[in-house]
């Protein structure tokens, strides 16, 4: 075996520079692939981080809420689903939230918004809201007021100190209704969530759909410590919950950011699919080369003694050490291009920021460094260079070692 | 006893309308330690024959028996292990494994036979320094001229220990004085391990040194002269 890896080294290096252009392929097919990769499936998971920073991991409903996000699908906190969220290992955070339709109205402008009851304190420590308030206070525990986005304020004409006045459908049949002054202003990157939020504090929130008990909610947002662990909790809940509740998973509340990668992955696949076949064409152009080239020196060691199968041995042994060399160097040179940029993210400018922040999202460019993208990556272009080894397999298997001695 | 026994061997090839007979009815004994050359004018049927004897050809029609074994009935497989264990080559044009040194080169076949190290340390310093190539054993082929690439060629043949050793058109690329030196090494090495040679030749200095001249011509042996030299 030392002999016939002997053979293999000496035979790549014997045309060195032919050698060193095959494994510059197999090195940039890497490198592209994973640079693409990488920056893809990082902007993939800075689009789903910041969804799951808005709604959580998991939500905790009222059975079939999900489906039909109606007022009349909200349930009261108990203790017993306090107990089943303490009691289930892996959460770090829970956010417990009222959300309802209504009118808003101010003078003789009116506008149907979303109102959204939550803990201020919580909040502000998961989304950062208080860092949006542009103009006046953001919510605190004791007032019985509201905040609003910049673009609904503009809107109705209002400003900090008015009142606005809310009315929709209230829980179980009853008309909701109050007058809440406005603290402060915010400004939030998504245009359609300035123009229909309305902010208040959680008591406020159940007060005003349904005065005549506590504890009214709509769902409640459950962070994870470990996102992996998502199915192990959502069952564990769902087991101490009991049937009358539902745990939607992010990729449920999300599934339009979902199918939006997933449509815009194909086209990345695509774009990859192009770049191995290119990269096995040229490793396979220059193993064909190499084996044509030396079919005589076959014919001789066929014809001294030498089995067929140790020749092709001796090309696989050539092929997996372009390959490796290739995917060595190509990985030592790609991977801390790839950690500098997952550290310090492109940022985006233009059109593509604005596009960013309409969604809420931070206008930059991470890279992704998971370790299943350079194991795949690296898999893929690995197995693409073995492939073509199947040519010097065949070749070496049936070729005539007097027609190739002539030659 | 006969080393090599052919009987009725015909080669015919297919490729034109008109099938030809390369090698047309050969009846031939040849006894160890030899020292033949088969000679003839090209397309005469010397190099088809000589395939044929060592195992890289089989015949269309008639039978070759090395010590008894009939070539016809080894498999691809078997007939490569038949060439290693039994037959030893030298070719026209060298055909050393370039990416290989003298010393590793004449190692080669003996690595294949899976002859231990130490043994084929020992035949290597042996056979180099018997060629007289045993101060340039770790020179690769390219930096050797023709006829000392040929002596290694030699010493690689002799390595395996074959029972014969088939060497066609050794000396076409060869100087005078280097084919002179190459036929006068080829004659010793007979004569010191009674190694049977059989060449495929033109050339008249090879023909003076042979003991044995087989004439072929149209594929069929014409003259068998025995020599004492």
């Amino acid at each position: 075996m030392k002999t016939l890896i002997k053979i293999a080294w000496r035979n790549l290096w014997r045309n060195r520079r032919r050698t060193l252009l095959t494994v510059a392929s197999v090195v940039l097919a890497l490198v592209l692939a994973l640079f693409m990769r990488s920056m893809q499936l990082g902007s993939y998971e800075q689009m789903i981080k910041a969804g799951v920073n808005q709604v959580g991991y998991l939500q905790i409903h009222s059975k079939g809420y999900w489906e039909e996000q109606s007022i009349d699908r909200a349930f009261f906190d108990k203790d017993s689903i306090d107990a089943a969220l303490k009691s289930t290992s892996g959460i770090s955070k829970t956010l417990p939230f009222l959300q309802t339709f209504s009118l808003a109205s101010y003078g003789n402008l009116t506008k149907g918004v979303l109102v959204d009851g939550i803990k201020p304190d919580k909040e502000d420590s998961q989304t950062n809201l208080s860092g949006k308030i542009v103009k006046g206070d953001y919510l605190t525990k004791s007032e019985h007021s509201v905040i609003i986005g910049d673009k609904l304020a503009q809107y109705l004409k209002m400003d900090v100190g008015d009142s606005l006045v809310l009315i929709g459908q209230g829980f179980r049949g009853i008309t909701a209704y109050g007058i809440y002054p406005i603290s402060g202003i915010f400004h939030l990157p998504s245009l359609q969530m300035n123009s229909q939020l309305v902010y208040m504090n959680l008591k406020d929130a159940q007060a005003f759909v349904y005065p005549y008990q506590e504890g009214l909610l709509t769902g409640i947002s459950v962070f994870l410590n470990d996102p992996d662990h998502l199915p192990q909790v959502k069952k564990s809940l769902l087991t101490k919950l009991g049937k009358h509740y539902e745990a939607t998973s992010w990729k449920v509340m999300l599934s339009d950011i979902l199918q939006a990668i997933e449509v815009d992955n194909v086209s990345g696949e695509l774009m990859l699919f192009i770049l191995y076949i290119v990269v096995a064409f040229s490793i396979f152009s220059t193993i064909l080369m190499m084996t044509m080239e030396r079919s005589k020196q076959y014919s001789v060691m066929i014809s001294v003694g030498m089995q067929r199968w140790q020749l092709v041995l001796v090309s696989m042994i050539e092929t997996v050490i372009i390959s490796l060399l290739g995917v060595l160097i190509g990985l030592l040179i790609i991977s801390p291009v790839l950690y500098y940029f997952h550290e310090n993210p492109i940022p985006l400018a233009g059109s593509m920021a604005d596009l960013y922040l309409q969604f809420n999202i931070k206008p930059v460019l991470p890279f992704s460094v998971k370790p299943h993208i350079f194991a795949s990556q690296t898999t893929i272009i690995f197995i693409l260079s073995l492939v073509s080894v199947l040519y010097p397999v065949v070749f070496i298997s049936r070729f005539n070692i007097l027609n190739a001695s002539r030659h | 006893m006969s080393i090599i026994e052919t009987k009725g061997v015909y080669k015919t090839y297919n490729t034109t309308k008109v099938p030809v007979n390369a090698v047309n009815g050969v009846d031939l004994k040849i006894e160890e330690g030899e020292f033949t050359a088969i000679v003839g004018p090209s397309g005469s049927g010397k190099t088809t024959l000589l395939n044929m004897l060592s195992g890289l050809d089989l015949p269309t029609r008639g039978d070759i028996f090395i010590e008894n074994t009939n070539l016809k009935g080894l498999s691809s497989s078997q007939l490569i292990d038949f060439r290693l264990n039994n037959i030893g080559f030298v070719f026209q044009a060298y055909n050393l494994i370039p990416v290989l040194t003298v010393k590793e080169n004449t190692e080669f076949i003996m690595f294949l036979q899976k002859v231990p190290k130490r043994e084929r340390q020992k035949r290597v310093k042996e056979l180099l320094g018997a060629v007289g190539i045993g101060d340039k054993m770790d020179y690769k082929p390219s930096q050797l001229s023709g006829g000392q690439q040929q002596r290694v060629a030699v010493a690689r043949a002799l390595a395996s220990r074959p029972k014969y050793i088939i060497a066609d058109e050794p000396t076409a690329n060869l100087d005078s004085v280097s084919t002179s030196e190459l036929l006068e090494l080829m004659a010793q090495m007979n004569k010191k391990y009674n190694t049977t040679f059989i060449f495929a030749t033109h050339d008249q200095r090879v023909m003076d040194k042979a003991r044995r001249i087989l004439t072929i011509e149209d594929g069929k042996i014409l003259k068998d002269e025995q020599f004492d030299r």
